[in-house]
């Protein structure tokens, strides 16, 4: 098929829209509202291109034998400035003068707009309860794309479009606040907006005072995934692992102790492991459910009571290692755990939120997302590219293979079932990848045999193939789920943009951290075993089910 | 009047013994068209719904009539609702539909009861199995948009989505679906029937600076003196408004009052909606009225209309005020532009149609203003 761009006669393929052709050519045709793997919905009316004389929006108009397109001509661009300056009268006016680095604010300075002929729109309430997600409707410029990923990937809907006309507004039902919905606070809709309007919660300021305090024992713990999606912050390609720099690039902002959250999730793998052993044995709820992701917790403790005996028991690694090092790791070092200041990074914004449950809030003091702990970085005049590769401090950076995988989806379930089977047969695995649980396929599921008893397991990642899975879930003996598409490392504490491309690489990246550490199996960590003789006493024990374990509630809808 | 014949089943019994080829051939060839506002051909509309295979199909008869100074839908569903509900049953046979909505505007609940009890027993007289049910509007008026009625029933936000798919293909619940408006489907029944229906006429609402407004049966091509004749104009008129979507022309006795005249002067004459106004009152006053329902009525999906209304009607409250500047019309008529241009669906196309037209045909009201 042939259509003239531009005065250009460009070949393409049936079914591809006017925005695909122009950025396989790399004519550039700005766009706000939509998004890559979505439908589009074209609100934003920006990506504007002139048809056979008509204004047609380039991402959702297919392609023709014949058409005839402009995307630079006089009527194109008068439009295009219009909306823009229309959208800017409605986002904040501040961006406007200092410009941020969002989408909105780069389309203005790509377009040359230097005037908006309008006066600002009226000041809004900020909506900022709670510790994980602030939503800012003073700059919201209502492209739907946060609505869109909560619908359709998420399935969830915790905000949706309310009243009409410029008193339209995204918000949560019964225009609540995100903190008093249902919201699950997976972050999906802030890796969606291009204009910052909804954003983690901003905990830099407090973590730069507790560095700064010299009372205070300052110790960060970097996430398994953090470690594949951190470079993109800094020009990077996707799945590129950082984490020598990352380690060199923490001591340097004034982190007393740089250890690794895949110790904790090593931890976590050897307590869940002989949870569902137990389970087994014992004849307890089945299947167990995995809990390490906070966003599918609260899911449940919303809208499945029903599931809540059977979330393992487990807290999440960055909990598990906040508890261990506020307790063993204080005894040892002889530092009061009062003193202590435990800061994870995360790729995270539900983290955010679950650090601040009642029954969790002295494990781990501050969470700061992946793109926080980049704008750190960057705040710090830090050039990320030239430092050193540095190493984890001891005792707790050393961690296995298992752990890496955590970030990924099907991670959780790979690395339970090669300790679970180890541990429960006494034999060795031959192999140890599991693969029906890798890839991105959204509902994955298996089974292997253990002591003659077959163990059914099944994979889920994003809440819509979550709340899939869940409706045959009495099939299976374990199920791991993940409320972000493609597990940790696509969340919503990620570096924008997050794509289903990106999110490939950087699996890739955690499989190859995987295969490139010595020790793969999370029982086999010497440093854990180590922990367990001097410290913890019994996997599952008294002493480790008081640090190591927590409990759900049923809340409200 | 030509729509108030009732053809008391006559036309359906008609149809039935026809193949839904040959009603939509019958119907083609009379041509029949919308009555909407869009003027596409009603044949063609159901013939693309009658192709698609599908176990269910829907028919949505558009009661939602919500342009400002249109009431012919009302006048016929008062006065000869059996038209129109043969027209339902009748359209349903052709495609193929089981099941039939009458999305009725609020405002017009008081219908509803009668129209149930007609609907009850024509049924029960033609015998077939289609269900039409009543489903009444929240009373917004892009609800009376095709895909936005489709979201509305589906009980979604009002909100028009994009087409391709069109409703003929994939409309309500994912269904092929065909939208009719009422004044269409009262003429079904005639056109199987009366051998001498004339496709040319059609329901007139007039109102504004008339002394007997109201609903006058007239063919299209009729002059705009005739016609204003027939209201009784109420002082000297200087303009008419073809509602608030169809925009403004000044006045002139020999107009002819027909689709590519109308088409050709910027304006729409949509569903032949007549607004008359005389000396007495300003274009600027009407224009800021006009752009304060739309404001209203904008559902807020795609930038310009729900930015651009809001901002028009500021400009043009300034202007009436005497505040503005000359350039303040310039970023009116550049922004109503744009809005024209680019705006996601047909109600925020024709949001600034008034606007466009009085700044061509009455310029010289806002310059005096702005002095």
């Amino acid at each position: 098929m042939q259509i003239r761009l531009n005065s250009r006669d460009i070949e393409c393929d049936e079914g591809m829209t006017i925005l695909d052709v122009a950025k396989e050519n790399n004519i550039r045709i700005p766009t706000l509202c939509h998004q890559e793997d979505f439908p589009s919905e074209a609100r934003c009316r920006v990506c504007l291109v002139e048809v056979d004389g008509k204004l047609m929006p380039s991402c959702s108009t297919k392609a023709r034998e014949g058409m005839v397109v402009e995307t630079e001509n006089k009527n194109v661009k008068r439009a295009r400035h219009m909306n823009i300056e229309l959208m800017m009268s409605a986002h904040m006016q501040s961006c406007f003068v200092d410009v941020k680095d969002h989408a909105l604010c780069r389309i203005v300075a790509e377009e040359g707009i230097k005037d908006i002929r309008f006066t600002p729109a009226k000041e809004q309430v900020l909506d900022d309860m709670g510790r994980a997600i602030t939503r800012d409707p003073n700059k919201c410029i209502k492209c739907g794309r946060c609505v869109q990923v909560c619908r359709d990937i998420q399935n969830i809907t915790a905000i949706d479009f309310a009243y009409r006309g410029h008193h339209s507004k995204v918000t949560p039902y019964f225009d609540k606040d995100l903190h008093d919905s249902y919201c699950i606070k997976c972050g999906q809709c802030v890796l969606s907006c291009p204009v910052e309007a909804i954003t983690e919660q901003d905990h830099i300021p407090e973590v730069l005072k507790a560095i700064a305090d010299s009372r205070k024992h300052v110790v960060v713990q970097t996430a398994p995934s953090i470690r594949a999606s951190l470079g993109e912050s800094f020009g990077n390609e996707p799945g590129t692992l950082v984490k020598g720099k990352m380690v060199a690039a923490a001591r340097k902002l004034g982190f007393d102790r740089v250890f690794d959250t895949n110790i904790g999730a090593d931890l976590t793998i050897i307590e869940e492991a002989n949870e569902l052993i137990e389970r087994i044995k014992n004849n307890r709820p089945l299947p167990m459910i995995t809990s390490c992701c906070p966003g599918w917790v609260k899911y449940a403790e919303h809208f499945r009571h029903d599931l809540l005996p059977h979330l393992s028991t487990c807290k999440s690694p960055h909990e598990m290692l906040g508890a261990v090092i506020k307790s063993y790791y204080a005894e040892k070092q002889g530092i009061k755990p009062k003193d202590i200041v435990v800061v994870s990074i995360m790729p995270c914004t539900a983290k955010k939120y679950e650090s601040a449950r009642e029954e969790m809030k002295d494990d781990v003091d501050y969470v700061l997302t992946t793109r926080e702990f980049a704008k750190m970085i960057k705040m710090h005049k830090i050039d990320f590219d030239k430092l050193e590769d540095e190493d984890f401090d001891n005792p707790l950076g050393l961690s296995t293979g298992a752990a890496a995988l955590f970030g990924a989806t099907g991670g959780v379930m790979e690395a339970a079932l090669r300790t679970a089977y180890e541990t429960a047969t006494g034999k060795t695995l031959t192999k140890i990848e599991f693969d029906q649980v890798r890839g991105i396929e959204g509902i994955k599921s298996g089974d292997i045999e253990i002591n003659s008893i077959t163990i059914k397991f099944a994979v889920a990642h994003g809440m819509g193939n979550v709340q899939e899975l869940l409706k045959s879930y009495k099939e299976y003996h374990f199920i791991e789920l993940m409320a972000c598409p493609g597990g940790c490392i696509g969340g919503g504490g990620q570096p924008i943009p997050t794509t289903w491309a990106i999110r490939k690489k950087r699996m890739e990246g955690l499989y190859e951290e995987d295969h490139n550490l010595p020790l793969r199996k999370s029982h086999e960590n010497p440093v854990l075993i180590k922990a367990y003789e001097e410290y913890l006493g019994e996997i599952g024990g008294r002493k480790a089910h008081k640090l190591l374990h927590t409990k759900y509630f049923e809340r409200d809808l | 009047m030509q729509i108030l014949e009732k053809t008391g089943m006559k036309a359906w019994n008609k149809a039935v013994s026809m193949k839904p080829d040959d009603i939509i051939n019958l119907i083609g060839e009379k041509k029949l068209i919308g009555r909407g506002g869009a003027c596409f051909p009603t044949a063609k509309k159901w013939g693309f719904a009658k192709e698609q295979e599908s176990d269910d199909k829907y028919l949505i008869c558009n009661a939602d009539e919500g342009e400002p100074g249109t009431f012919k839908d009302k006048f016929i569903m008062e006065n000869n609702p059996e038209n129109m509900i043969e027209g339902i049953l009748i359209a349903c046979y052709t495609i193929g539909a089981k099941q039939a909505y009458i999305y009725l505007r609020r405002e017009y609940r008081y219908l509803e009861k009668g129209l149930k009890k007609i609907i009850i027993g024509m049924i029960k007289k033609s015998g077939t199995d289609i269900n039409i049910e009543i489903i009444l509007g929240a009373g917004a008026y892009i609800c009376g948009e095709e895909t936005a009625i489709i979201n509305s029933i589906e009980g979604k936000r009002g909100e028009p989505y994009l087409k391709p798919p069109y409703p003929a293909v994939e409309g309500l619940f994912s269904k092929p679906t065909v939208i009719d408006n009422v004044e269409t489907l009262a003429n079904v029944p005639l056109v199987m029937f009366d051998e001498n229906w004339n496709p040319d006429l059609r329901l007139f609402s007039l109102s504004g600076n008339l002394k007997k407004p109201g609903i006058y049966e007239a063919e299209v091509g009729i002059t705009m003196g005739e016609l204003m004749k027939m209201g009784r104009p109420d002082g000297k008129i200087k303009a008419v408004y073809f509602g608030c979507a169809g925009g403004c022309m000044s006045f002139k006795k020999d107009t002819k009052v027909d689709y590519d005249v109308i088409d050709k002067a910027g304006c729409m004459l949509g569903s032949c909606t007549v607004i008359a106004v005389n000396e007495k009152n300003s274009i600027v006053d009407m224009a800021a009225v006009i752009a304060k329902f739309f404001e209203f009525e904008s559902c807020g999906k795609c930038t310009p209309c729900r930015e651009g209304t809001m901002r028009i009607l500021a400009l043009l409250e300034k202007i009436s005020l005497g505040y503005a500047k000359p350039k303040d019309i310039e970023l009116l008529e550049e922004l109503s532009i744009v809005i024209r241009d680019s705006a996601l669906c047909g109600l925020g196309k024709s949001s600034t149609t008034h606007v466009l037209t009085a700044l061509s045909n009455f310029r010289n009201e806002f310059e005096e203003k702005c002095r």
